[in-house]
């Protein structure tokens, strides 16, 4: 009796530790043994799947109240339609073809150029364009810091939710960078790429780089055919180690050039390239072959279908389309949301930041991730059509550029005309960093080049670049839409599952199960198993009591 | 909505471009070589406001130069904050000394004078501009700043004090603190604060321990 009151008390709670444990967590080798004794344990219901979030996803295809898609002609340019739901101000798409210096004031205004934004000049050859083409740049941040608010400021989403710090050039527009004072959403002008940029071989062209950002950056002509130095003897490069000061903040600085030479270029920041060019200060720059009469549309805002394209173009394609594959790291985009002090942006940029360490984790498309690529990098046609595509991959990686449903022909390389025998249909390329390709895409249904009409994908193959940080469908897939399957919104008829979750930015978040739209109850998210964790409570519970008891037993002992 | 927005504007505008074609200081907005002025008032008077209480007049220069060399600042304005009456009409002539554009915008104006609340002056680089608008009769502080992309951040942020004012906005330069700011700190500051607790606590124990008596 005395015994059972010593002893009584700690071996009831031993008991109780023991009873409680969860069998799952016995040692296998006793487990087998009861299972033989006893046979197996008997059915314990798994958790139900935790019932669907209620999400609110976005609208797909925002409405277009102003005809944006239209066509029309606009001061006596005819503005091609634009059929995916969300196109570019035609405005300003007459305003780059005709010169901010030539349209209507009604016209300039509409689109939001200042009068220098692009100015064109005198048709030095007398064939019916103008060939001095001054454009203007200027550099703006999206999704950046504030000395007040919380959030990115000048707001910019490449994807629900998704908004990495960027840097852009931008045309020149007058007014604010967001839309109204309320918002802080980047005005339609301000966004990833930075616009693709046309002019004629031949002509006498200025850019001038207005250095609107508050660190130096230079402007680089890769590709195209410059001069070292201008005519009046300033570097026209953009290196800063080899030709010139950086034109630094507040300050501007024009490159000059008159190319020789036509192709598919491209143009970029020389100054701390490797973080420079990966925040987004990276643009197409095209040297169209020149032909009478020949009015450019000189700048394409966000790349995508180039609605005024240029003679040599009408003379083989029926449509245009600029893609700009970028893509970014986030632990670089995140450095200037950081601080607000540019010193310490600079030294976490500059200094901090090993590019050497990177991985990237967004994958762009003209500076949309998936789904916002089908609302504005749909490429719809019809059969028969041939399109062309001015393709360059301006990420830290190499793509492998793939179409569903077609094999298309590569016919030039970085600018260059491949020879004929070079040029065999395929339906993956291979695009190195900063590299580019003209492509020639058919609508002929020859089971060849194209096998029909339908929604078909296109998309780096490399499967990072299918996802947004992991998450898929994400990153750079966009797809071929023929006729039929848009609708008059210009949104696709697809057949597959719904989009709801993926206009959310929970689902970027990974706060989504993937399948959760369609299969919630079978490969939903299992909730939690109360029983197992009061178990394990109890057994804490239990095993604490017994470490006090055996605590003061010791204390006893010794005292 | 960016684009309801801006074909209003836009309709606005060219409205108010056609009525006024030909006048100088009229409302709307005029886009010349040099810059833009936006929703200039010189007439019409607020609610509460019987007769302009005066004219006016600042010339603020704007750009790099004006930052002052203060630390982390980028670009600013030759004054931050302008003080004026109630009711009075201000004129402001804009020069901008750098090579690319700079703005200057107030915000939070009544919206039946001023369209989405604004009176706006743009200047293209090196180019002056100026504009004239009429102020509230209440005692108020406005902001104002430069809204191209992280001017306003970087420095070009001030404020309209009418009257007495109601207090002063964050992160005016040269004028209040920012509402986040950085920790100018080595990170081993942290460790730093941690040993002074512990440090303060022994001592703080041993003195109580020799004021007990035994």
């Amino acid at each position: 009796m005395n015994w059972l009151r010593r002893h009584g008390l700690w071996i009831a709670v031993l008991l109780v530790a023991i009873v409680a444990w969860p069998p799952q967590y016995y040692p296998e080798g006793l487990r087998i043994t009861l299972t033989r004794w006893f046979g197996a344990d008997s059915y314990r219901s798994l958790p139900e799947s935790k019932p669907s979030a209620t999400l609110q996803p976005e609208v797909f295809c925002p409405p277009d109240p102003s005809g944006w898609r239209n066509a029309q002609t606009i001061d006596g340019v005819d503005v091609a339609e634009s059929k995916p739901c969300v196109a570019d101000n035609p405005y300003a798409v007459a305003a780059f073809v005709r010169g901010t210096n030539n349209v209507s004031q009604q016209t300039l205004l509409a689109s939001g150029l200042t009068a220098d934004a692009v100015e064109k000049g005198r048709d030095l050859d007398g064939d019916g364009d103008p060939d001095e083409i001054h454009i203007r740049l200027e550099v703006a941040e999206l999704n950046g810091s504030s000395p007040i608010d919380a959030g990115p400021v000048t707001r910019y989403a490449i994807a629900p939710g998704v908004e990495p710090g960027l840097w852009v050039f931008s045309p020149k527009f007058v007014g604010m960078a967001v839309e109204n004072f309320e918002s802080q959403q980047a005005r339609y002008s301000l966004r990833l790429p930075s616009p693709a940029i046309r002019i004629e071989q031949g002509d006498v062209v200025t850019v001038t780089l207005e250095n609107s950002h508050y660190m130096p950056h230079t402007l680089h002509l890769h590709g195209a055919d410059h001069g070292f130095i201008t005519a009046d003897g300033q570097g026209n490069d953009g290196v800063p180690a080899t030709s010139e000061m950086p034109v630094m903040p507040g300050s501007a600085r024009s490159y000059e050039l008159t190319p020789r030479v036509a192709g598919t270029m491209y143009y970029h920041c020389h100054v701390q390239p490797h973080v420079h060019v990966m925040m987004g200060l990276q643009g197409l720059f095209i040297v169209e072959e020149n032909r009478p009469d020949n009015w450019l549309q000189t700048m394409n805002i966000g790349a995508g279908l180039v609605r005024v394209p240029s003679q040599a173009s009408r003379e083989s394609y029926s449509q245009e389309y600029d893609l700009h594959y970028l893509d970014l790291d986030q632990q670089l985009s995140e450095r200037i949301q950081k601080s607000n002090d540019p010193r310490l942006v600079t030294q976490s940029m500059h200094r901090d930041y090993d590019i050497t360490d990177s991985t990237s984790d967004y994958f762009t498309l003209n500076g949309r991730s998936f789904p916002y690529t089908f609302r504005e990098s749909l490429i719809v046609a019809d059969k028969d059509e041939t399109v062309r595509l001015r393709v360059v991959n301006g990420g830290a990686k190499g793509i492998a550029l793939h179409t569903h449903g077609h094999k298309f022909t590569v016919t030039h390389r970085d600018g260059v005309p491949l020879p004929e025998a070079a040029r065999a249909p395929q339906d993956v390329v291979w695009l190195a960093t900063s590299q580019r390709a003209d492509i020639a895409l058919s609508f002929v249904n020859d089971g060849l080049h194209a096998y029909g009409r339908g929604i078909w994908p296109y998309h780096d193959h490399q499967n990072n670049g299918v996802t947004t940080d992991g998450i898929g469908p994400g990153g750079n897939i966009s797809a071929i839409v023929y006729d039929e399957f848009l609708g008059d919104d210009g949104w696709p008829e697809t057949r597959g599952v719904s989009w709801d979750n993926y206009f959310t930015a929970e689902y970027y978040r990974r706060e989504v199960p993937v399948w959760d739209s369609y299969a919630p109850r079978l490969l939903g998210e299992p909730g939690m198993d109360g029983s197992l964790l009061l178990r394990l409570l109890l057994t804490g519970a239990a095993v604490g009591w017994l470490a006090a008891l055996g605590f003061g037993a010791v204390r006893r002992h010794r005292g | 909505m960016q684009r309801l927005l801006l074909l209003y504007l836009c309709c606005a505008l060219t409205a108010a471009q056609a009525q006024h074609a030909g006048h100088e200081g009229h409302d709307g907005m005029q886009v010349t070589a040099t810059g833009v002025v936006m929703n200039e008032n010189r007439e019409r008077l607020p609610n509460g406001c019987d007769q302009i209480s005066g004219d006016e007049k600042f010339v603020i220069h704007a750009g790099r130069d004006y930052a002052n060399n203060m630390p982390g600042v980028i670009y600013g304005m030759s004054q931050h904050e302008v003080r004026v009456r109630p009711c009075s009409r201000v004129t402001i002539e804009f020069i901008n000394e750098d090579e690319t554009r700079h703005q200057w915008m107030v915000h939070g104006l009544p919206k039946y004078l001023y369209p989405a609340g604004m009176f706006h002056i743009e200047a293209m680089g090196g180019q002056r501009q100026s504009g004239t608008f009429i102020v509230p009769a209440e005692d108020r502080n406005y902001l104002i700043h430069c809204d191209m992309a992280q001017h306003m951040e970087k420095g070009m942020r001030g404020q309209l004090v009418v009257g007495s004012g109601s207090g002063d906005l964050w992160a005016v330069t040269g004028i209040s603190d920012a509402f986040r700011r950085s920790a100018y700190l080595p990170r081993i500051s942290a460790l730093l604060v941690i040993l002074v607790v512990v440090v303060a606590f022994l001592l703080s124990s041993a003195a109580r321990r020799r004021a007990r008596p035994e």
